[in-house]
């Protein structure tokens, strides 16, 4: 097994929610919905950005404790050691569905160039990455429903082998009207908005991330908080396991904010996939251990 | 030490050893572009591999499926009872799968977007799959990570792949921005006219261990992200890239004999490129430089893989195949020798594969050539 990294940020941005919505041992962070981001991310930069680009910038911007329309970073700033870590299934589907129609119909004309970086399905992750001034590693996991575990395994990785000094995971879904086609078609009920972004950092004070695997000997995604002598108990991330590519890194940033909020919580697991994609399992232990360089 | 025990692709020139002939000839697989309405797109032309068949449902897992079956088999390697992890890299995943369910001609399966099912048909062992969309460099971040997980002990082999088809999304916004259809993409040429898509798909099994007779070692890949701008390359972050790969592999630029550049044929990658290789190699005796997107096309996640395993094969053969679609080179190449002509004997003992996406993701791949003593 390799060495376990440290959960040092994180945040979950469910807009869908009523605002106050609270869950045993942790809340959700208050960001608007994306059209309205701007609220907390400041105007500047959001034309055309889609729904779950805006939202994975909330998250990431409520992990980092940032203020309200906080000035963007500047050329200056550049992190080169910091890696950005993306799960999404469905992020940039509905664009390349209405490019496709409208250029079928209308020529191509109808395609903005605006719109240039929404036909790629990264564009989620390079504009967090040049929102924030993030030069590592960038990547972009669309595994399907094991992909939220996937890329914070990924991230675990990338710190192991010294590809960054810090990770930024985030998973996002988008809710819109080609997502819940394609989601109530494969699984029977439509997703939900969902931005959560853990940071990793390979020492330093927060909860343990173990490594990350795939299991086999489970039939469903689950979170599992794990009180010692008082038991286990099922934890609510908010999501109803409808997260799609975003669940597993809303199971982990769940599971750093229950552990952190809770000293009788030794460790949480948490467990996403599906029946015929596979599922992986995370360990995340107790935040009362201060973990030293390997 | 990590090694490459076998590499397959596939291109509209035909598979690894047959497109590598091709590219020695000088040959072109530029035709028509293949099941999407050119005058909708504004792209005429187009690098296809079956362009004339019906279009499949799942055109990138198709072509997957194919090469990550060659690979294993010539790696030794059982699907149905070897554990192998593989790492898929791909632009566009199957966004032609979702147009078409869009525009109505047939259904889609939310699972066949990504790539695990296009690798369980393969071999029901393999797995875990992790599909990567990472745009046109992504089999090049496939092969960072699968060298990381041999190297870190996760696994003793790993499959890195990367598959890529058209689609209308991507391709309207080349025929946006084309003053006129592009006919032939030719990189580093001061006439260059833009980049057309090709279909392709590549696949490698990276193991732990030192290279066996006629094996590449894999040094490294270094990764970097320009964080400056969604769809303008930055030499900078380019530069950062090939700087990580040589501190990664240990070797000094000086040490490179050949690049196999990115090379799209577009304004702004190819200045980019040939800036950021300058910055890096300052010593005399510059490497050679070759692309093969003029005779490929640009096979967008395969792109890096696809060159990979032409990098393989100049290395195995001495021969480096010269850059189809090049006439007149832009200055920023002046102090390269950019192959052409004649392909006479090149050896290469230490390749160089450069992969450069939207949104500034750079991986740069350093091998060895096999029996080549560091």
């Amino acid at each position: 097994m390799s060495r376990p990294v440290v959960l040092t940020r994180w945040a979950v941005c469910l807009p869908g929610l009523p605002p106050g919505t609270t869950f045993e041992g942790w809340a959700p962070d208050d960001v608007p919905p994306p059209e309205r981001a701007g609220e907390l991310l400041g105007r500047k930069g959001l034309l055309a950005k889609e729904p779950a680009t805006r939202l994975a910038l909330c998250a990431v911007h409520r992990a980092f404790g940032l203020p309200e329309r906080a000035p963007r970073r500047t050329a200056s700033d550049l992190s080169p050691d910091t890696a950005v870590v993306i799960s999404s299934n469905l992020g940039n589907i509905a664009t390349v569905a209405r490019l496709s129609t409208s250029v079928r119909e209308e020529g191509v004309r109808a395609a903005s160039p605006l719109d240039a970086p929404n036909a790629s399905g990264n564009v989620i992750a390079s504009t967090v990455a040049i929102w924030f001034r993030f030069g590592g590693p960038n990547l972009t996991v669309c595994s399907g429903h094991p992909s939220g575990l996937d890329a914070v395994g990924l991230g675990h990785m990338l710190l192991l082998s010294g590809r960054a000094r810090r990770v930024v995971v985030v998973g996002v879904e988008p809710r819109d009207a080609t997502a819940d086609a394609l989601l109530t078609d494969a699984t029977g009920e439509p997703g939900v908005a969902v931005a959560a972004c853990v940071v990793l950092e390979p020492e330093g004070v927060g909860a343990p991330l173990h490594e990350v695997a795939p299991v086999s000997n489970t039939e469903r995604p689950h979170v599992v908080a794990d009180r010692g002598d008082d038991g286990r108990s099922e934890l609510d991330t908010g999501s109803d396991g409808r997260g799609y590519g975003a669940e597993g890194v809303l199971q982990v940033a769940v599971a750093a904010a229950v552990v952190t909020d809770d000293p009788g919580v030794r460790s949480v697991t948490a467990v996403c996939g599906s029946r015929t994609e596979g599922f992986r399992s995370a360990l995340v232990g107790s935040p009362r251990v201060t973990l030293g360089a390997a | 030490m990590v090694r490459i025990r076998a590499s397959a692709a596939l291109t509209c020139l035909g598979d690894g050893a047959a497109t590598f002939a091709a590219l020695l000839d000088g040959r072109s697989g530029v035709g028509s572009l293949p099941h999407i309405d050119a005058g909708s797109v504004n792209v005429t032309c187009g690098y296809s591999i079956d362009g004339d068949a019906p279009e499949p449902g799942y055109g990138a897992g198709g072509l997957l499926s194919v090469v990550v079956a060659s690979a294993l088999a010539d790696a030794g390697l059982d699907p149905d009872t070897d554990r192998v992890p593989v790492v898929v890299g791909t632009g566009l995943r199957e966004s032609r799968a979702i147009e078409r369910w869009a525009a109505g001609e047939r259904p889609v399966e939310l699972e066949r977007l990504h790539f695990g099912a296009a690798v369980a048909g393969v071999g029901g062992a393999l797995g875990p799959v992790v599909t990567l969309s990472n745009a046109c460099s992504a089999s090049g971040h496939a092969l960072a990570l699968a060298h990381d997980m041999v190297e870190l002990g996760f696994a003793n082999h790993v499959v890195a792949a990367g598959a890529d088809v058209m689609a209308v999304s991507m391709l309207a916004m080349i025929g946006r921005v084309a003053p006129e259809p592009t006919r032939q993409v030719r990189p580093f040429d001061t006439r260059r006219t833009g980049v057309l898509l090709g279909e392709g798909a590549a696949a490698v099994v990276v193991a732990a261990g030192p290279a066996g007779d006629g094996e590449a070692e894999l040094l490294a890949t270094g990764l970097s992200c320009d964080a400056s701008h969604e769809t303008i390359p930055d030499e900078a972050g380019m530069v950062r890239a090939m700087e990580d790969a040589y501190a990664r592999a240990g070797v000094r630029s000086a040490d490179v004999d050949l690049v196999v550049a990115h090379g799209t044929g577009t304004e702004q990658n190819d200045p980019a490129e040939a800036r950021a290789l300058r910055r890096v190699f300052t010593a005399p005796g510059r490497p050679v430089l070759t692309a093969v997107k003029g005779a490929v096309g640009h096979t967008s996640g395969a792109a890096a893989l696809v060159n990979v395993d032409v990098a393989l094969r100049a290395m195995r053969e001495g021969r480096v195949p010269p850059v189809v679609g090049l006439r007149t080179p832009i200055p920023e190449t002046a102090e390269f020798r950019l192959a052409g002509g004649e392909p006479g004997h090149t050896p290469v003992r230490l390749a160089q594969v450069n992969a450069f996406g939207f949104g500034g993701l750079n991986a740069v791949t350093l091998m060895a050539a096999p029996g080549a003593a560091r």
